[in-house]
């Protein structure tokens, strides 16, 4: 069973969705963007919800287009859940099943066998979206479209959940597209990640090639790369080539870009943070020294920002606990920074 | 110290204009219930359960409770699917056909039944054609379903379109997404849920027809209904006589209101 969007275009007033072009085969695709971005009109039109102004929407090579909702067999997870209020969770579950027997192993899969007789306003976040997708599962839909069943939910539960989803989505053997705004949840979930940004996909690909290798700007922000810099390749080679931001020369690897002038793009996750002077001469290649500025405790590392010497650049770099205390930083501490190579990505374009 | 002290003062200030509104307000309530009271203890118990049972008692309270429930099933059978439309739709149309709607409401009921004696009446086109047909639509029982409608039945779709509004659409694609068409969803989900509304739009559209008076004496004078046999009995036997069928309507608009107060969701509320 594949998902295959194919020019999928839809405009609410100045709003313009697409044209979109997308094929998901049995994985998890996170859809991934800031609100009003257009990923719940994605789910729209795939549901049928909404119906595209033109383009065509497949599913194991079944038009999807002008099919009412209730032809689709595409499963879909409401943001709140969207139980019906005046039904137990075992008649939520039940209004979808075909057969008992499939409502009481979802609700062993689910864990949800102590709740079913409860109504759902008495259910916690947690369960409620449990019980939405023990219903939609059992319907045994074709594919399955959740829209940010997690992002009402506290952390805890949120993270529970989160792992839960996980190995369930394994277990199934359909295209899922998974919408988010939250990072975390896009990498820990999907197979691959489709960045969105004003009805448009900006890069579709692994969770690690578009956290490392981000194809524009928009991109790297939103993954978290905050360190983005006007650079310039000097040098070219083969399998290297030097790049120049400000006073700074880094060396990166191969790079098949032919622009010279680039955003040079550091995920502050991908250096460290070293004391200033070292005995061993050998790592001082792609170090810049610096004074920090700021930091932050964000709770499982810190958020360390440098002031890069010689230079106006302001370095973000991620610390974890241990190394943030062996080197006793705070602000004022002088600090060497380790940019390796493959940390390096560039972008073939400036602000 | 001041600061609470000119709280406390303000809060006892507030405490008395809630009492001075509830002093005037309760003028009015007396103003109501007083009368009511008073009907009570104008006839002797009795007197007026015996003269429940005469004969133009019991057929006017037949004729009323007959066309009043089958006014409330067709206003019910149409005015459903209207208020489902004005509820979900959003075209700017919308405003208009409210309008429509709202207009018998806001019409004086006399005026109702001249309006509908231009259609039904024995001389109209559609009138003499039924007429002919033998289903005279005034002067039976059909011309008081047809006044009684045309009153009351707005009750049913303004009441209901508040009901369905609140109606969160997208438990109807969560329905439709797990493979039940509109039909199973309305049944199941929309109709359930929006189901107390639904009930008030009813409750009033009953009481209301059971107290039509103005178009219905225009369009069907024969055969009487409660408010028409009120009408009558005082005009040519007095006040006295008026009695019975007015407690019976007192009766009945009160069990109305404990229906809107308990299984239905009053929409005054």
């Amino acid at each position: 069973m594949t998902l295959e969007l194919s020019q999928l275009s839809k405009s609410y007033g100045q709003f313009e969705f697409g044209p979109v072009d997308l094929a998901v085969d049995h994985q998890v695709l996170a859809v991934l963007g800031p609100s009003g971005s257009g990923k719940t009109t994605l789910l729209s039109l795939i549901a049928g919800i909404a119906a595209p102004d033109s383009g065509s929407i497949r599913l194991g090579g079944r038009k999807l287009g002008g099919l009412p909702l209730e032809d689709r067999h595409v499963g879909m997870v409401f943001q709140e859940g969207a139980l019906f209020p005046h039904m137990t969770a075992r008649e939520n579950i039940e209004y979808a099943a075909t057969t008992s027997d499939r409502v009481d192993e979802l609700a062993t899969v689910l864990e949800l066998e102590g709740v079913l007789d409860r109504k759902p306003p008495t259910l916690s976040g947690g369960e409620q979206q449990r019980v939405a997708l023990a219903r939609t599962l059992a319907t045994d839909p074709d594919m399955l479209l959740l829209d940010e069943p997690l992002s009402s939910l506290d952390a805890p539960i949120r993270k529970r959940l989160r792992d839960e989803l996980h190995s369930l989505f394994e277990s199934l053997d359909i295209p899922v597209l998974y919408v988010t705004h939250d990072q975390r949840t896009a990498t820990a979930l999907g197979d691959r990640i489709a960045i969105v940004r004003d009805g448009d996909l900006e890069q579709v690909g692994t969770p690690s090639t578009v956290l490392t290798q981000p194809t524009n700007r928009f991109v790297a922000r939103f993954t978290g790369n905050e360190n983005l810099f006007d650079g310039t390749v000097t040098d070219r080679t083969a399998d290297e080539a030097m790049i120049q931001f400000g006073d700074v020369q880094l060396q990166t690897t191969a790079s098949n870009l032919s622009a010279s002038a680039v955003t040079v793009c550091i995920h502050p996750s991908r250096v460290e943070v070293e004391a200033p002077y070292v005995a061993d001469g050998d790592r001082t290649a792609n170090t810049v020294t610096g004074t920090v500025t700021r930091w932050l405790n964000e709770g499982s590392e810190y958020r360390v920002e440098i002031e890069i010497d010689a230079v106006s650049l302001a370095l973000t770099a991620n610390v974890r606990p241990p190394t943030f205390e062996r080197l006793a930083l705070e602000t004022g501490s002088e600090v060497r920074v380790l940019i390796p190579q493959e940390s390096i990505h560039l972008i073939p374009e400036r602000e | 110290m001041t600061a609470h002290s000119s709280r406390t003062r303000s809060a006892a200030l507030r405490l008395d204009w809630l009492t001075v509104a509830l002093i005037l307000g309760g003028v009015l309530l007396v103003y109501y219930l007083a009368p009511m009271v008073s009907l009570f203890l104008s006839v002797p118990a009795g007197e007026v359960i015996s003269r429940m049972g005469d004969p133009t008692v019991v057929n006017a309270a037949s004729t009323s409770v007959l066309s009043a429930s089958i006014t409330t099933v067709l206003a019910t059978a149409f005015g459903l699917p209207l208020a489902y439309w004005l509820a979900r739709t959003e075209t700017a149309m919308k405003n208009v056909v409210l309008a429509i709607v709202v207009l018998p409401l806001v019409l004086p009921p006399t005026v109702g039944g001249v309006i509908l004696l231009t259609v039904f009446g024995p001389n109209a086109v559609v009138g003499s054609a039924a007429v002919a047909a033998g289903v005279p639509l005034t002067r039976s029982l059909a011309g008081v379903v047809l006044a009684q409608t045309f009153v009351a039945s707005p009750f049913i779709v303004v009441t209901a379109k508040a009901a369905f509004e609140a109606v969160d659409p997208t438990l109807e694609y969560a329905s439709r997404s797990l493979g039940k068409g509109r039909w199973t969803t309305a049944l199941r989900v929309t109709l359930p849920l929006a189901g107390p509304g639904i009930l008030a739009g009813m409750t009033l559209v009953f009481a209301r027809a059971m107290g039509e008076f103005g178009a219905t004496m225009m369009m069907a004078y024969y055969p009487r209904t409660m408010p028409v046999q009120i009408w009558v009995s005082f005009i040519s036997l007095g006040l006295d006589s008026a009695y019975p069928v007015a407690i019976l309507l007192l009766v009945i608009a009160v069990v109305a209101l404990a229906v809107l107060n308990t299984i239905a969701s009053n929409p005054w509320e």
